[in-house]
C-alpha cells in the first residue's frame, strides 16, 4: 500500500512539475527565486514592504549596418541583455508610481531608472546577483518616490482619486524559445547593394540605407503570478534620400520596410525598386510646381491617410495619466501632458461611417502581414481587440495598467514605455470605390467653385540631412494644431488632370478635421511604422522605455476631408550647392 | 548665471560603462553634455616608406578637395583653406563581471572631419566669439570609403554645408571684433605650416575573441567570492583606427594604428554609504604586449583585498601638510595643474585665466625639474605611452616639447592657433572626431635631475612632520583621475581624485584612510613641489576637454610636495543593500532528476 501510495504521488509529481520546470530556463529561475526571496524579506524597517514587483528581461542580438552608394559607413553588432525592475509600495489606490519629482542624479537611486545589464551566459549565481541589486537600489527608489508624492499632497485636496495600479488576472505562457537568426552578411550585403541603386542617381546629393536585424526575447515575471515569454524578431531596411530643387527646396524622404524575418522580407530587387522609386519622386518634385496657398477638398490616399491618422489621430487614443507633480515647475508642462479625449468618451469623434479598433490578434489584412501584434503585452495582459470608436462615437482609449478617470483597466496596450496601438484598423462602412471617392473630391471643389482640388498620396519622413532647419518635412506642433510637411501632392482639376505640387505643407491639422471627413473609400491600405510616444509625458511608470519604439500597423481607407489649408512650406530654403556634383560633371 | 567655465577630465577611464564611453567635456555649474568617446589621434605604428605610393582613398579625398576648392576658393567669400580628415574605426569590446560575460560587440565606423576657413590667416570663421556661452556637439559626419565614388560624393556635399556654416559665422566674427572693446591678444586665427606626407601601412590586426572571453572570465571571477563587492568589470577594448588627412596646402598623411585596453574596475561600500572604487588598467598598442595571466591575476587578488581594507579603513579628516605623491598619482598632478595650462589657445582666449601667460622665461618649479611633452615617444620602460602619434589632427609633424626646463617656463603647447610670440604649430592640435582641434597634451613626462630612492624620499617626509610637529603625512599611492578647472569665472581649483592613500606616522607606520580628495590652486602648490624620487610611475589614460576625448599619458616619478590640502569626498547617501547576496543555487534541477527516476522504478 505505502509503496503504492509513493508511486502515484511520485507520478503525479514527474508528470506535473517537471513539465513546468524542465522548459524554465535559468534566467526565469533566478528571477522567480529572486522575485520571491524580495516579496517575502524585502524591507527598510519600519517602512513597507513591496506589494507588487516585476521584472522584465530584454535579450536582444542585433546586427545593424548603414550603407551608402554601395560602400558600408558603419556596422554594429552585439547582443544584449537588460532587466528593468518594478517594485511598488503602498497600495494599488496609492503607490510610488505617477509621481514626478525633481531627478536626483547624485543618488545611485537614480540608477533604478534604466535597465541593469545582465549576464549574458545563464549563470544561475550572477543573474541572482545582479537582480538582488537592482530590486534593492529599486525598492529604495520606490520608498522614496511615495514618501515625497504624500508630501506634495499634504496641502492639497484631491479632486479626481484615480488608483495608480488596476487589478489584472496572472497569465501565465511559457512561450516557445527560439533561437536567434541573424545573418550579419545578408545585412550588409542588403544595405550595400540597395545603397547602390544611387550611384546612378547624381541628382540626389544625400542617400543612406540601414538594413537591421534583430531578435528580442521578452522575459517577465510578477509578484501575481504572471509570467511569459515573448520573442519579437524583426528586420528593417530604410532607405533615405534627400536633394534640393533647382531653387534649393530641400526635397527629402525615408521609407522602411519591416519583415518578421529575412526570409520574408522583399527581395533585393524589391527593395532596390523602392530606392530608385523614391529617387524618381524626388527628381519629379524637383521640378514640380509650388502652390502659395489653398483651402479646401483634401483627399488623402493611401499611406498618406495612414500617415496622418497616426501622426494625428493616434495621439489622441492613448490613455494618458497626468502624474502627481513634485514640484511647482512641472506643474505647466504637466498641464500639456492631458489628453483632450479622456472628456469626450460617449462624443463624436469621427463620422458616422467610420469605427475605429486596435487588434493585436490580427497577424495579417488581405494578405499583407501586419507587424503591431503579440499575444501579451509588456505587463502581462493578454491580448484583446478593443473597439475604440463605433460608428463616430469614442467609447475607449488604449490604456495600462496605469488607469486614468473612466478607464480603469488595461486594454493589453502597454508597450514600452506607456500605451501604444498594435494594429489599428480604421473601418468605414459603405465605402466607396476609388473613382467615387475622386468624383466626390471633384463635385466638392465644383461646389465651392475652386479651380482644383487637391490629393496627398504620400507623407514622407525626414531626417534634416539637406535643410538645416529642424523639423521640416516633419510634424510640427503649431497654433491650433500640427504642421505636417514632406508632403507628395497633386493638384486634380475638373477634367481629370493632375498636376504634382512641391514643397506643400498641410497647416493646422488637429483631431477636430477628423469629424467633418466626408467619405472614404472601401479598400485601405496597410502602414507600418514605429510609434513614437505623444509629446509631453504619457507614462510616469516606473519601467522605463523599455524595448525602444514599439511597430505598428495601421489599416485605413483613403479619406477625403471637406476643408484643409495646403500651403508652400513657410521654411526658408537654403541656397543650392556651390559646386556641382562630383559624379555629375564627369 | 555666473560665467563659463572650462573643465577638463582626466580619467583613467569610466568603469559604469561598456561599449561607449561617457565623458564630460566642458562645464558650467548648471548642466553639462556628455559625449560620445570614440578614441581619436592617430599613432604611426609600423613606419613604413615615406615615398607616396598608391592610396587610393587619400588620392579621391584630394580629387575632390581639389575640385571644391578651387570653386570655393574664387568665391565673393572666398575659402582660403581646406581639409578633409577621415577616419575609419574598428572597435571590439569585451566585458565580463563576476566571472560571467556581460557584453561583446564589435563596431565599425566611418567618419569625416572638415576644417574649411574663410576670410584670411588673420581673421577668419573660427575665430573665437567673445562672451558666448554654449556647448560644443560633435558632429561627425558618417562617410562610406570603400567606394570612392560613394567617397567623393559625401566629400562634396558636406563641404557645401560646411562653407555655408563659415561664410555665416565669418560675418558675426566681424560684427563681433567690431561691436566688442579691442582683444587682449591680436594673434592671428590660423599658422602657416609645411605641408606633410606620409603613408603608414595599414594595420590588419585582429583580436582573438573567445580567448579574451574566457580571459576577462578567468580575471573577474575572484571578485564574486566577496559578498560585499557590489560591482565589478574586467573589459577588453580593442580599435584599430585609420586616418587619412588631406589639405589645401598639399598635405597627405596616413597613419594606422591598433589600441588596446584591458581594465578591471570593481566597487565597495563602507558601512557610512560611501562608494569604494578600485580601478586598474593596462594599456598596450598590440593585444599581445598586455601583461600575461600571473600579472593580471596578482593585480586582481591585491584589488580585492584593497577593497576588503578600504571597507574597513577610517575616514581621514580635511588635513594640510607634507604628502608623498606616487609617479601615477604625480602623473596625473601634473597633468590637472600644469598640463591644462599650458595648453596654447587658452593663453588666447578672454575668458582663460591664463596662469602662465607672463611667466614664459621664469622659474615655476625647483631647477631639478623638467616636464617634457613628448608624442613621439612610444614606451617608458615595459609600458607603451598611449598619448603618443606621429601627426596630429591638422596634419602637423608630432613633436617634442620641452615646456619646463630646470624649472624654467619655456614653450605652450601649439595647435595650428598661433599666441603672442608662438606663431607656429608644435604638433598638438588634437581632438575626437566631430570636434574641432585645439591645443591638448600627449605624453607628459616629468624629469628630475638629482632623484632621490624612495626611502630617501619617505626619510625626508618623515623630517618635514618633524619640523612642523605634525603627526602624521599623507602617501597618495593610486588616483582614479581628476579635473581642474581654467577659465576665469570661477575659482582655478584642481581636483585629484584619490583611490588609495595612506597616513604616514612620524614613527614610519601606514595606515590606510579613506573618503578625501587632494585639492589645491596651481600656482600655490607649484611652489610647495620640493623633491621627485627615481620610482617612475605611468598612467595611461583618456583626457576630456573642449575637443573631446583624446588618449594622454603621464609619467612621473614620485614627488614630495610640502604642503597640499585635502577635503573630504562626496558621498553616496545610500544604504546598503537590505538582504544579503542570494545564496548558491539550490540544487533544484537535480533533485528532480532523481523524482523521476523513482517513480519509474
Amino acid at each position: 500500500m505505502r509503496r503504492a501510495s509513493i508511486l502515484v504521488h511520485g507520478f503525479l509529481l514527474a508528470a506535473t512539475l517537471p513539465a513546468a520546470l524542465a522548459q524554465e530556463s535559468v534566467l526565469m529561475r533566478a528571477l522567480r527565486d529572486e522575485l520571491a526571496r524580495s516579496m517575502e524579506k524585502l524591507q527598510l524597517a519600519e517602512s513597507e514592504k513591496p506589494y507588487f514587483i516585476s521584472y522584465s528581461v530584454r535579450d536582444s542580438s542585433r546586427v545593424q549596418v548603414t550603407a551608402a552608394l554601395g560602400a558600408v559607413i558603419s556596422r554594429r553588432e552585439g547582443p544584449q541583455r537588460l532587466l528593468s525592475v518594478e517594485v511598488r509600495v503602498g497600495a494599488p489606490d496609492f503607490d510610488n508610481t505617477n509621481f514626478l519629482g525633481e531627478p536626483d542624479f547624485r543618488s545611485a537611486l537614480a540608477r533604478a531608472s534604466f535597465p541593469t545589464p545582465l549576464p549574458l551566459e545563464d549563470d544561475y549565481g550572477e543573474l541572482r546577483r545582479k537582480i538582488w541589486l537592482a530590486t534593492d537600489n529599486s525598492y529604495k527608489q520606490a520608498l522614496d518616490h511615495l514618501a515625497k508624492k504624500r508630501a506634495a499632497l499634504q496641502n492639497q485636496t484631491r479632486v479626481e482619486e484615480v488608483p495608480d495600479f488596476s487589478a489584472a488576472e496572472p497569465y501565465r505562457s511559457d512561450g516557445d524559445v527560439g533561437s536567434p537568426e541573424l545573418d550579419g552578411s545578408l545585412v550588409e550585403e542588403l544595405a550595400r547593394d540597395v545603397s547602390g541603386v544611387f550611384r546612378d542617381t547624381p541628382h540626389i546629393f544625400v542617400s543612406e540605407v540601414r538594413a537591421t536585424s534583430l531578435f528580442e526575447t521578452i522575459s517577465y515575471v510578477n509578484s501575481e503570478g504572471t509570467s511569459f515569454v515573448r520573442e519579437s524578431p524583426l528586420v528593417s531596411v530604410r532607405i533615405t534620400a534627400g536633394t534640393q530643387a533647382e531653387d534649393g527646396t530641400p526635397l527629402e524622404d525615408a521609407i522602411t520596410t519591416y519583415a518578421r524575418s529575412a526570409r520574408v522580407l522583399p527581395p533585393k530587387s524589391e527593395l532596390s525598386e523602392i530606392a530608385r522609386g523614391l529617387a524618381s519622386r524626388l527628381q519629379e518634385l524637383r521640378d514640380a510646381e509650388v502652390v502659395d496657398r489653398f483651402n479646401g477638398p483634401v483627399l488623402f490616399e493611401g499611406q498618406a491617410a495612414a500617415e496622418l491618422v497616426r501622426r494625428v489621430l493616434v495621439p489622441r487614443l492613448l490613455a494618458a495619466r497626468v502624474p502627481v507633480a513634485g514640484s511647482s515647475r512641472f506643474s505647466r508642462v504637466l498641464d500639456d501632458a492631458a489628453n483632450p479625449f479622456q472628456d469626450k468618451l460617449g462624443a463624436r469623434v469621427l463620422p458616422r461611417f467610420l469605427s475605429v479598433v486596435d487588434d493585436p490578434t490580427l497577424d495579417q489584412f488581405d494578405s499583407t502581414p501586419l507587424m503591431g501584434g503579440y499575444a501579451v503585452d509588456d505587463e502581462g495582459i493578454q491580448t484583446r481587440e478593443t473597439a475604440l470608436v463605433e460608428r463616430g462615437i469614442l467609447k475607449a482609449l488604449l490604456a495600462t495598467r496605469n488607469p486614468v478617470p473612466d478607464i480603469p483597466e488595461s486594454t493589453g496596450n502597454r508597450r514600452g514605455s506607456g500605451p501604444a496601438p498594435s494594429n489599428l484598423v480604421v473601418v468605414s462602412r459603405n465605402g466607396l470605390e476609388a473613382d467615387e471617392l475622386r468624383a466626390e473630391l471633384l463635385s466638392l471643389v465644383n461646389e465651392r467653385e475652386l479651380e482644383y482640388g487637391i490629393i496627398v498620396r504620400r507623407i514622407g519622413g525626414s531626417l534634416g540631412r539637406i535643410a538645416r532647419s529642424r523639423g521640416s518635412g516633419g510634424s510640427r506642433r503649431s497654433r491650433g494644431g500640427t504642421q505636417i510637411g514632406a508632403v507628395v501632392a497633386y493638384k486634380v482639376f475638373p477634367d481629370g488632370r493632375e498636376e504634382l505640387i512641391r514643397q506643400s505643407a498641410l497647416m493646422g491639422i488637429s483631431e477636430s478635421n477628423f469629424r467633418d471627413i466626408v467619405a472614404a473609400s472601401d479598400a485601405a491600405t496597410v502602414h507600418t511604422r514605429t510609434h513614437s510616444p505623444p509629446r509631453g509625458f504619457s507614462s510616469f511608470g516606473p519601467l522605463p522605455g523599455f524595448g525602444g519604439s514599439p511597430l505598428i500597423s495601421l489599416v485605413v481607407p483613403s479619406l477625403l476631408f471637406e476643408d484643409i489649408t495646403v500651403r508652400r512650406s513657410p521654411d526658408n530654403i537654403p541656397h543650392p550647392p556651390v559646386v556641382s556634383h562630383p559624379l555629375a560633371v564627369e | 548665471m555666473p560665467g563659463r567655465s572650462e573643465r577638463a577630465d582626466c580619467y583613467n577611464e569610466l568603469p559604469f560603462l561598456t561599449a561607449v564611453r561617457i565623458r564630460v567635456l566642458k562645464m558650467t555649474p548648471a548642466r553639462f553634455v556628455p559625449a560620445l568617446w570614440i578614441g581619436s589621434v592617430a599613432v604611426m605604428l609600423a613606419i613604413a616608406s615615406q615615398a607616396f605610393a598608391a592610396a587610393p582613398v587619400l588620392d579621391a579625398m584630394r580629387q575632390e578637395l581639389d575640385r571644391s576648392f578651387q570653386v570655393l576658393s574664387k568665391q565673393p567669400t572666398p575659402a582660403y583653406f581646406l581639409s578633409y580628415e577621415v577616419i575609419e574605426e574598428r572597435v571590439t569590446v569585451v566585458q565580463a563581471s563576476f566571472g560571467a560575460v556581460t557584453a561583446t560587440s564589435t563596431i565599425e565606423n566611418r567618419t569625416l572631419d572638415i576644417d574649411l576657413r574663410v576670410g584670411d590667416h588673420n581673421l577668419d570663421n573660427t575665430h573665437p566669439l567673445r562672451e558666448r556661452f554654449g556647448f560644443i556637439r560633435p558632429s561627425p559626419i558618417a562617410t562610406p570609403i570603400a567606394d570612392l565614388d560613394a567617397l567623393r560624393s559625401t566629400l562634396w556635399f558636406q563641404t557645401d554645408r560646411k562653407y555655408k556654416d563659415a561664410v555665416e559665422q565669418l560675418t558675426k566674427v566681424k560684427t563681433d571684433v567690431q561691436v566688442k572693446v579691442q582683444e587682449e591678444d591680436q594673434a592671428p586665427d590660423f599658422s602657416a605650416e609645411e605641408p606633410e606626407t606620409f603613408m603608414g601601412d595599414l594595420v590588419s590586426l585582429e583580436v582573438d575573441r573567445p580567448g579574451w572571453v574566457a580571459k576577462l572570465k578567468r580575471y573577474s571571477a575572484p571578485f564574486a567570492s566577496s559578498d560585499s563587492i557590489y560591482s565589478n568589470q574586467a573589459t577588453l577594448g580593442f580599435a584599430v583606427t585609420t586616418r587619412w588627412y588631406v589639405n589645401s596646402e598639399g598635405a597627405a598623411i596616413r597613419t594606422a594604428e591598433p589600441r588596446t585596453r584591458l581594465s578591471v574596475f570593481a566597487m565597495t561600500k563602507a558601512e557610512d554609504g560611501m562608494e569604494l572604487p578600485r580601478f586598474e588598467s593596462f594599456f598596450a598598442f598590440d593585444p599581445n604586449d598586455l601583461p600575461g595571466d600571473d600579472t593580471v591575476l596578482e593585480t586582481v587578488k591585491q584589488m580585492v583585498s584593497d577593497l576588503d581594507a578600504l571597507r574597513m579603513a577610517p575616514v581621514a579628516d580635511p588635513y594640510t601638510g607634507p604628502a608623498i605623491l606616487s609617479g601615477r598619482a604625480s602623473g596625473v598632478f601634473f597633468h590637472e595643474i600644469l598640463g591644462h595650462r599650458v595648453e596654447g589657445h587658452r593663453q588666447r582666449s578672454d575668458q582663460d585665466a591664463q596662469t602662465f601667460k607672463e611667466m614664459l622665461g621664469e622659474s615655476v618649479l625647483p631647477e631639478t625639474f623638467s616636464v617634457v611633452f613628448d608624442p613621439t615617444r612610444k614606451r617608458v620602460g615595459a609600458t607603451d605611452l598611449s598619448g603618443a602619434y606621429a601627426f596630429d589632427n591638422q596634419g602637423v609633424r608630432a613633436r617634442r616639447v620641452e615646456v619646463i626646463a630646470d624649472g624654467v617656463l619655456r614653450e605652450f603647447l601649439m595647435s595650428r592657433t598661433p599666441i603672442p610670440g608662438f606663431s607656429r604649430s608644435n604638433g598638438h592640435g588634437r581632438k575626437q572626431p566631430g570636434f574641432a582641434p585645439v591645443s591638448r597634451q600627449s605624453n607628459l613626462l616629468v624629469e628630475v635631475a638629482e632623484p632621490l630612492s624612495g626611502e630617501a624620499l619617505k626619510q625626508m617626509l618623515l623630517s618635514r612632520l618633524e619640523e612642523e610637529g605634525k603627526e602624521y603625512g599623507l602617501y597618495f599611492e593610486d588616483v582614479q583621475g581628476g579635473f581642474t578647472f581654467t577659465s576665469r569665472g570661477i575659482p582655478n581649483a584642481f581636483n585629484v581624485m584619490p583611490v588609495m592613500v595612506y597616513r604616514i606616522y612620524t614613527d614610519g607606520r601606514e595606515e590606510l584612510v579613506r573618503g578625501v580628495d587632494l585639492i589645491g590652486t596651481p600656482l600655490t602648490t607649484f611652489s610647495k613641489i620640493a623633491a621627485g624620487s627615481d620610482e617612475i610611475g605611468v598612467f595611461n589614460g583618456t583626457c576630456g576637454a573642449e575637443s573631446g576625448g583624446v588618449p594622454v599619458s603621464a609619467v612621473s616619478p614620485s614627488v614630495l610636495v610640502s604642503q597640499i590640502e585635502v577635503q573630504r569626498k562626496e558621498k553616496s547617501q545610500d544604504r546598503l543593500p537590505l538582504l544579503p547576496a542570494p545564496a548558491a543555487p539550490a540544487a533544484v534541477p537535480s533533485s528532480i532528476q532523481a523524482w523521476e527516476g523513482d517513480s519509474i522504478r
